[in-house]
């Protein structure tokens, strides 16, 4: 449906200007990114991730699994603040509902990101045509 | 608490996945009563003994957890996280858009935390919310592929065998759209009528026919002639 959204990837890459024309490739390339950081995302299971949150919570751990909607469980967690949510510091493994995250952060080796921007471009390459 | 109010108990037109007995909800550290926690795929609710209780709305919930030390007074328990305010004065939960005040640019973060009696329930409990969790995605997450519908199997799909939900949002997106979108629409409607030759294969698995059933506008840009092309997203090939 179309809805209010921040700039996608392809909007920035194809400018502002763009948008109007942009709207419907953009819900179907859309679908597409989701696909891509959802495989993205699923091939870092087992990694160690920071998950920061819009309410500015981080939180590491691994990652257990992901989503569709890249909702996130995580194990073996530790809050990077423990001193503002005490509650938490008993918690070992959380579910974080995906439209709350802000960041990911990825361990740098572990990210190939040659192999993702090649991937996002041939995602939208494969939409224009 | 005056925000607890009354309603009935959650049943299976709700959805009702699990119905925990006997369990204490602690709101930001403050306990208020022992009572049953139901957890529904609409939403999860907690009443106490005297039919008072509170519901959360699962799009509000930015995480929930397990905690196990049984060294924390309250003992192994459900840890929820909520954005959005429980004030004791006010009747409901604000959400933080509603909020005036000068806080108004920090998301507001209310800790729950269910305890129920039975510790072996709470796998169960954490589980059940998880499932609750997936129904409600965000409509305004720009990356979900979601629809109004049933659920999208990713694999399935990339496998080549699901439906592709796209084109549900693309119809519902029709009515929405601008004149100029419209112009637009059309103007791809009509290369794709020209340019249908060739069949492709993409990610979104899409054949010719499901361009015709749907008429989704498919651009297939055999020339680059469209005005405001990407050239920088042209490589070479």
């Amino acid at each position: 449906m179309m809805r209010k959204k921040t700039p996608t990837l392809r909007e920035i890459q194809w400018g502002q200007r763009e948008t109007e024309k942009l709207d419907l490739r953009a819900l179907l390339c859309q679908a597409s990114f989701g696909r891509l950081f959802y495989s993205f995302f699923k091939s870092l299971v087992g990694k160690d991730v920071v998950v920061e949150l819009k309410n500015d919570l981080s939180i590491c751990g691994t990652l257990h699994s992901v989503d569709q909607y890249l909702n996130i469980k995580l194990t073996d967690i530790s809050v990077t603040d423990p001193e503002k949510y005490p509650h938490m510091l008993s918690v070992k493994n959380c579910f974080i509902r995906g439209s709350v995250v802000r960041y990911v952060q990825l361990p740098a080796d572990e990210v190939d990101t040659q192999l993702l921007q090649d991937a996002a471009r041939k995602e939208a390459l494969q939409q224009k045509q | 608490m005056s925000f607890l109010k009354s309603f009935p108990p959650p049943g299976p037109a709700e959805g009702l996945l699990r119905q925990q007995p006997d369990t204490e909800a602690v709101l930001n550290g403050k306990g208020l009563g022992t009572g049953t926690l139901y957890i529904a795929e609409s939403r999860l609710s907690w009443l106490d003994g005297s039919g008072l209780g509170f519901s959360l709305e699962y799009p509000t919930i930015s995480l929930h957890a397990l905690s196990r030390d049984r060294s924390d007074c309250l003992g192994e328990h459900l840890y929820v996280m909520v954005n959005a305010k429980f004030e004791e004065e006010s009747k409901e939960p604000v959400a933080d858009e509603e909020e005036e005040d000068s806080d108004d640019d920090v998301e507001p973060i209310t800790e729950f935390r269910f305890v129920p009696s039975d510790k072996s329930a709470l796998e169960a409990m954490f589980t059940a919310m998880c499932e609750c969790q997936a129904l409600h995605p965000d409509p305004e997450d720009e990356d979900s592929d979601d629809y109004d519908g049933e659920e999208y199997d990713v694999e399935a799909h990339e496998q080549g065998q699901g439906d592709i939900p796209t084109f549900y949002t693309y119809e519902e997106g029709l009515s929405h759209l601008t004149a100029e979108g419209q112009a637009t629409l059309e103007r791809l409607e009509g290369m794709l009528s020209q340019s249908v030759s060739s069949q492709y294969n993409m990610a979104g698995v899409r054949t010719e026919d499901s361009i015709r059933d749907y008429e989704d506008g498919m651009e297939v840009d055999a020339t680059p002639t469209v005005a405001g092309q990407f050239e920088d997203a042209d490589v070479d090939h």
